[in-house]
């Protein structure tokens, strides 16, 4: 049959965003695919090479809808590395567990959205209900629904609200139970095992020289994790272990990248529970505002406005998707006050064009189900 | 049994790459330097090489140390400075991340023992820097078959700042629109955002006053 190349979005409900995949086919059967980004560009970057510091935490929010808090905070740590600024505890605690809940958040988003790809409706509601009780979390922390702007160099814009470990102890339990149901749902689903299972196979090794890491290196079958590798915040205070698959022999197909993530949500939710008996302070207190000078020891303490020439700093990160990084380059404009260069490393850009690659081989129908499997967000990836 | 790598480990790590980095001379300068924010001081190593060079070091990096997985690769225009107007930072890792063993006809997932890990093994962060003079095409080489991963990030520094990487197949606009004018790399310097300063914007909240940073001057 002849080949003939056909494209799919920029608006399917395959791509999760705005993006085009130019898919070549014979027949039914996928020969080679080209990925066309770029549709929502916003040029990030370069808008924050006139912000001062402290204003490029909401731009950074904006990377990412659905993971809002893992990007301003991957932000944060790459300039605490070029401003040199040491964190109190506390507040290394506190961003802990704003991190792991928006991964949690951020993991039920993709789960919620990847049901419908593969014909399970009932999965995207359950997953929005229980994003919900993320959100109204997160909400308490940040005081907005989506993009918080929580992180500060130098510490976290306020301490947990009075009651808060309380309400999030109540509902991490109550999510614990009912990731059960999904587990019921999905894995006793014929249709979704028949979708996910045996296709998209992808392999450790490979996957990291195409710059493919996080959850999906996981499923293939390697631990290999930022949080213990490059180690930041508090990981090696808790009990945790990272969330890993056995894949197959061929490597992990989308049911295994289904698993990880499934396991990488248990995973962060115990690690809150556990971080609540470690709170330097308890976690029941709260510091106010009001006392200075309490407040800056425990919550939010001075950092420097300024960067010189010559000064560089930059962080990998664990975000929910992989690695993802900033790099600073310090003696802007304003005598230093803004980045001179500020350059953003998006585990999605890297991601898709091997995504893309790996449905090769399969056939259209297919094509949601691979691309689905490795958690596209085209926020981030067009920056 | 350790949760992560230690600070001791990622220093023997980066002091085993200082000591065995010896064949490429004055080409490769290389030292070890520490985060400066965070709660942990982590060592990695730093590295500034000759353009010409890049792609040796690469290969090196890759066969002898195991440097497996590109994080990013991005560009800066210092156009102030006529000795380095160009700056190239490659950031690598390695992760030490192989294909699952199979064992009796059965695949094992990976745990790995943090602590017993050797310095050739431990995961490592690299910053390597790359200057070129002022020049209008400025070029380095590619490593896009040498990590795949560098590819995408090659074109998009291309796209965004202007540096070709040459051996690179299939150089393209990545982010910016496909018709874009040749020779227009927004990260540029020379390129100013309309506000460049925040208490313009509140002057002019409305934007009737806005206009081009070039407009009046004849294209």
């Amino acid at each position: 049959m002849a080949e003939m190349w056909i494209s799919m979005g920029p608006q399917h409900p395959m791509t999760h965003g705005l993006w085009t995949l130019k898919v070549k086919v014979d027949g039914e059967t996928v020969v080679d695919t080209e990925p066309d980004l770029g549709y929502i560009h916003r040029g990030v970057e370069k808008i924050c090479e006139a912000r001062d510091f402290t204003q490029i935490t909401t731009y950074c929010d904006r990377l990412c809808y659905a993971s809002a808090n893992t990007w301003s905070h991957a932000y944060i740590y790459a300039a605490e590395d070029l401003l040199e600024v040491e964190v109190p505890e506390r507040a290394e605690y506190i961003r802990m567990v704003a991190v792991e809940l928006q991964r949690i958040a951020s993991h039920l988003m993709w789960l919620g959205a990847y049901c419908p790809d593969v014909g399970n409706l009932t999965g995207m509601v359950w997953c929005l209900r229980e994003r919900e009780m993320m959100m109204d979390l997160l909400q308490e922390l940040g005081g907005s629904r989506m993009h918080y702007n929580f992180p500060r160099v130098g510490g976290v814009k306020r301490d947990l609200p009075i009651g808060f470990a309380l309400r999030c102890k109540a509902k991490l339990k109550l999510f614990l139970e009912r990731i059960q149901e999904y587990e019921a749902i999905l894995d006793e689903s014929t249709i979704f095992l028949v979708r996910t299972q045996g296709v998209g196979y992808a392999k450790a090794e490979e996957m990291i020289n195409h710059g493919v890491s996080g959850p999906n290196v996981r499923a293939a079958g390697h631990n290999y994790d930022v949080r213990w590798a490059h180690p930041y915040s508090v990981y090696d205070e808790l009990d945790w272990e990272p969330a890993v698959e056995r894949s197959s022999i061929k490597g992990s197909d989308c049911y295994d990248r289904y698993r990880v993530r499934v396991e990488e949500m248990r995973q962060s939710a115990l690690m809150i529970l556990d971080a609540f008996d470690h709170f330097p302070g308890g976690a029941d207190t709260h510091y106010s505002k009001e006392d200075d000078k309490i407040f800056a020891e425990n919550i939010w303490g001075k950092a420097p406005a300024r960067a010189a020439e010559g000064q560089t700093g930059f962080h990998h990160f664990e975000d929910s998707r992989g690695e993802s990084m900033f790099y600073l380059a310090g003696g802007g404009a304003e005598r230093g006050k803004h980045p001179y260069r500020m350059s953003i490393r998006s585990p999605m850009f890297i991601t898709i064009p091997y995504a893309s690659k790996c449905m090769i081989g399969y056939k259209i129908a297919d094509i949601p189900a691979i691309m689905g499997s490795f958690d596209p967000c085209i926020g981030e990836t067009d920056r | 049994m350790a949760k992560e790598v230690s600070a001791e480990q990622a220093h023997a790590a980066a002091e085993d790459i200082l000591t065995d980095i010896t064949d490429f001379g004055d080409s490769v300068q290389v030292e070890i330097r520490h985060h400066t924010g965070g709660r942990r001081k982590n060592a990695y190593v730093y590295i500034e090489v000759v353009a010409d060079e890049w792609r040796n070091l690469a290969k090196w990096l890759k066969k002898s140390k195991g440097v497996d997985y590109c994080s990013m690769i991005t560009g800066i225009h210092w156009p102030e400075n006529a000795e380095a107007t160009w700056q190239v930072v490659v950031h690598l890792m390695r992760t030490g991340v192989y294909n699952p063993r199979i064992i009796d006809k059965r695949v094992h997932e990976t745990k790995v023992d943090i602590a017993s890990l050797s310095v050739k093994e431990t995961p490592l962060e690299f910053e390597i820097s790359m200057t070129l003079p002022d020049t209008r095409t400025p070029s380095v080489p590619s490593v896009a078959d040498i990590w795949v991963g560098a590819d995408w990030n090659e074109k998009e520094t291309w796209d965004l700042v202007g540096i070709d990487f040459d051996g690179h197949d299939g150089m393209r606009r990545v982010l910016l629109p496909h018709d874009s004018p040749t020779g227009y790399h927004p990260l540029q310097k020379q390129h100013k955002l309309r506000y460049h300063d925040f208490n313009e914007m509140y002057d002019d909240a409305q934007g009737f006053g806005r206009k081009p940073e070039d407009s009046g001057r004849v294209k």
